[in-house]
């Protein structure tokens, strides 16, 4: 190779070849409808909007996020750590720091704004949509080159990488909707976005610089002092009373406070909407309900770290040495990651429900969420609107906790085909929910097929978890990872909840609607079975290979 | 039933896609000395070892340590070993004191003023952060979380590669720690045959999977005699293994 620029470019599209032919063979097909349609002479009409979010909208949104990943980096850092994210082996190349900063934000940009060019030539846009020509690639190119930017800056605090490079990007985000709000026209917007770059630029080669002259700021121990002055370190000195309290501390100290914090992290931006919510009831439950799921729509992303077998081992699946030599059985130290995905879920949602209040009360929204909730209370009764707030309450908390776990096994198998294979599931089942969503919701006789056979595919859909909860409690019975004493109380455990759940759901929802086997079937799929018990199976195959 | 030997390997075999890692090995280790295992690089010493440790579980052929299957029953074997890998994977988020506070709740015997003995031999502030040690500190730290709980059987996988001979000592020392107390038993992998030949009682010499040498040092040595000349475990390795170790070691 005869420069520099050329290597980094080979190393791109080397690493990243699957991902790029991807890429290629969606716009390929893009264009081969797109090229058929119009020779057929046929007007493109694509009215609905699920429709278009579908075919345009979801891969542009996957791709760019993929893209940013690929030109930070990112797929191979670590983004809550302090130091750069930028590779340290390509910091001894014989190269500029300005170099090193430069290529791959060229490539970056050369990428981004083809790939708008294609999808705005190609992507099959609504008839009365006016599809802008440049800003959208420029804003495009903003964002990554300022994620670039923020991401390879060392940091002195852990995780302030993630804070710093959300609200920033979150600034240029809302200039640009409201731009667009104010129908803005384009030569205005380049002028916003175009000095991004070059500005970005030199941000990231100051980054890089430091990066490369190992400049890491560290206010770690200004924390620490001020931790140990207000006495929060001051019960660790003692002894752990078992192996399984060690174990959990263990645990809580890699994952716990993971949840937590990026909950922390965006409550203050889904609060503040509440002073511009006024006295309007929806918007203010609208935003009340956005707050509820956040907890555990967060809880699949920090479930993808939770599960991660080694997070900082050579190799990256496999079970740490230090982990897997520890004197405890796969069962134990399974039931410490279930204890520490508890704390965590309570923690999160003790953050939660002392912010909401606080909240209301300084946007002076509580009346209007007190007026709705006595109008509730009359309409259905004191005692039974109380049992729905904490049902529902209690649900999105078991929710959190069922997000944090039911994928702990994928992880733990610490085998790579696996692993693929259930991200290519879930990312296909995603992609295929949204149509299929649409057309149930757009034809009746589908919804009224449905309904007829809901209590033939809830009892489809249970059989098939006991089948294989049943397999998994033969294994572990076979392997002897748990006593059979734990089994059977585990089982029994199990019907206990499912009881509860199926005599709460049978006193609430009293109505022919929902015959009794219907609400028991429900009970029985709501209440993590298989997955879970699977977890020390999984882990013991990762440890014992 | 208890066995005799801490150590028990018959006829283990193990393949990874289509190379085999270990051929049909056989190791029995009887208490109270100090074993070498010794190998070029990829001989198999590192694949023999974890399954020693349960890592790996045995395709065909058995392992026992301390007559227990360390794979149905690792808390029975793991809570009697001390383990030092090359690896040396200690959570770098760990501070000193904090990884003797949780490694010290996994091992009823372990030993507070022995563990703080040697932290201070190896001056290693309690304060400091895994992740900001040296290597040397880092294997260090490993070697005292390994030692402090008197392990009836110590396992050593490359403790020394890539470290400066003040470690080296410090590593060997511990090797000679472990075997004052009576009945503890040492399995030390190297390729550094200097320092095997330093404190082995007992060599067993692994190339390309296979046990090609197991005995006694002394009756090795004994045994390839050449006249006057007693030749060192490098050149008795060369001899048998036909590589050089020197350059492996190297390399």
């Amino acid at each position: 190779m005869r420069s520099a620029g050329v290597a980094i470019a080979w190393e791109f599209r080397h690493r990243h070849r699957w991902g790029l032919i991807g890429l290629a063979g969606y716009l390929l097909v893009l264009a081969t409808i797109k090229l058929v349609v119009v020779a057929l002479g046929q007007p493109v009409k694509l009215d609905s909007p699920e429709s278009f979010a579908f075919v345009v909208m979801v891969p542009m949104t996957a791709t760019f996020v993929y893209l940013l990943a690929v030109f930070t980096f990112g797929l191979a850092g670590d983004l809550a750590a302090r130091q750069s994210m930028y590779p340290t082996r390509m910091f001894t190349l014989p190269v500029t720091t300005a170099a090193l900063a430069g290529w791959p934000m060229l490539y970056g940009t050369a990428v981004m704004a083809t790939m708008w060019a294609a999808i705005r030539l190609f992507g099959i846009w609504p008839a009365d949509f006016v599809v802008p020509v440049l800003w959208p690639a420029l804003l495009a190119v903003s964002l990554l080159a300022w994620t670039q930017a923020l991401t390879w800056m060392p940091y002195p605090l852990p995780g302030l990488r993630v804070v710093v490079t959300v609200l920033w990007l979150t600034v240029i985000d809302a200039i640009v909707l409201v731009a667009l709000t104010l129908k803005t026209p384009e030569p205005l917007m380049l002028a916003f976005l175009a000095p991004q770059v070059p500005l970005a630029y030199l941000v990231s080669r100051f980054a890089v610089a430091r990066a490369r002259r190992g400049e890491v700021p560290d206010w770690r121990g200004t924390f620490a002092r001020l931790g140990r002055r207000a006495g929060f370190a001051t019960h660790q000195r003692k002894h752990f009373p078992s192996p399984a309290r060690a174990q959990t501390w263990f645990e809580w100290r890699r994952h716990g406070l993971t949840l937590p914090g990026w909950v922390a992290i965006l409550l203050p931006f889904e609060l503040a909407l509440l002073g511009i919510a006024g006295d309007s009831t929806a918007l203010v439950f609208a935003i009340l309900i956005g707050v509820l799921l956040t907890p555990p729509l967060m809880a699949g992303f920090v479930a993808a770290t939770v599960r991660n077998a080694n997070r900082s081992g050579s190799d990256s699946l496999g079970l740490s040495p230090f982990i897997a030599t520890r004197p405890l059985t796969s069962a134990a130290l399974i039931a410490a990651k279930l204890r520490m995905t508890i704390w965590s879920t309570i923690a999160t949602w003790l953050l939660v429900l002392v912010a909401i209040p606080l909240a209301l009360e300084l946007s002076d929204t509580w009346p209007v969420v007190v007026e709705r909730m006595s109008r509730f209370g009359e309409a259905v009764g004191a005692p039974r609107a109380a049992v729905f707030l904490l049902l529902v309450l209690s649900g999105f908390i078991a929710s959190t906790w069922k997000q944090l776990v039911q994928s702990l096994w994928v992880g733990l198998t610490g085998r790579e085909w696996i692993l693929k294979a259930s991200v290519f599931l879930a990312l296909s089942i995603l992609c295929a929910v949204g149509p299929v969503l649409v057309w149930i919701a757009e034809n009746g006789r589908v919804q009224a097929a449905l309904w007829d056979a809901l209590p033939l595919l809830l009892a489809v859909l249970v059989s098939f978890k006991m089948t294989a909860a049943g397999w998994v409690a033969m294994r572990h019975y076979h392997a002897r990872l748990l006593s059979d004493r734990t089994l059977v109380t585990g089982a029994a455990g199990w019907c206990v909840v499912v009881l509860g759940l199926y005599g709460l759901l049978a006193w609430f929802l009293s109505t022919p609607l929902f015959p009794r086997y219907v609400l028991a079937l429900v009970a029985m799929l709501a209440v993590p079975l298989a997955r879970v018990s699977a977890t020390p199976l999984a882990l013991a195959w990762n440890r014992h290979r | 039933m208890v066995s005799e030997s801490v150590i028990s390997v018959t006829e283990v075999t193990r393949r990874f896609g289509s190379r085999t890692a270990l051929a049909a090995v056989s190791v029995s280790l009887p208490r109270g000395a100090v074993y070498g295992l010794v190998g070029a690089n990829g001989a198999g010493k590192t694949t023999l070892i974890k399954h020693i440790l349960g890592l790996l579980r045995a395709e065909s052929g058995t392992v026992r340590v301390f007559g227990l299957d360390p794979v149905a029953d690792p808390v029975g074997v793991l809570s009697r070993i001390g383990y030092l890998s090359e690896e040396n994977d200690l959570p770098g988020w760990m501070r000193v004191d904090e990884l003797i506070r949780y490694s010290r709740a996994f091992y009823p015997a372990w030993d507070d003023g022995y563990a703080e003995e040697l932290r201070l031999a190896f001056a290693l502030d309690p304060s400091a952060k895994i992740k900001d040690l040296s290597k040397g500190q880092k294997a260090r730290a490993g070697l005292l979380v390994a030692l402090a709980h008197r392990p009836e059987l110590l396992v050593l996988d490359e403790p020394s590669s890539g470290l400066d001979p003040i470690v080296r000592r410090d590593i060997l020392g511990a090797v000679i720690r472990t075997i004052a107390d009576e009945g503890r038993t040492v399995l030390f992998s190297s390729h550094l045959l200097e320092e095997v030949e330093q404190v082995a009682d007992h060599v067993t010499m692994i190339s390309e999977g296979r046990i090609v040498l197991s005995a006694p040092l002394a009756a090795i040595k004994e045994s390839h005699r050449v006249g006057d000349h007693v030749p060192s475990l490098d050149e008795i390795f060369v001899a048998r293994v036909g590589r050089a170790a020197a350059s492996d070691a190297e390399a």
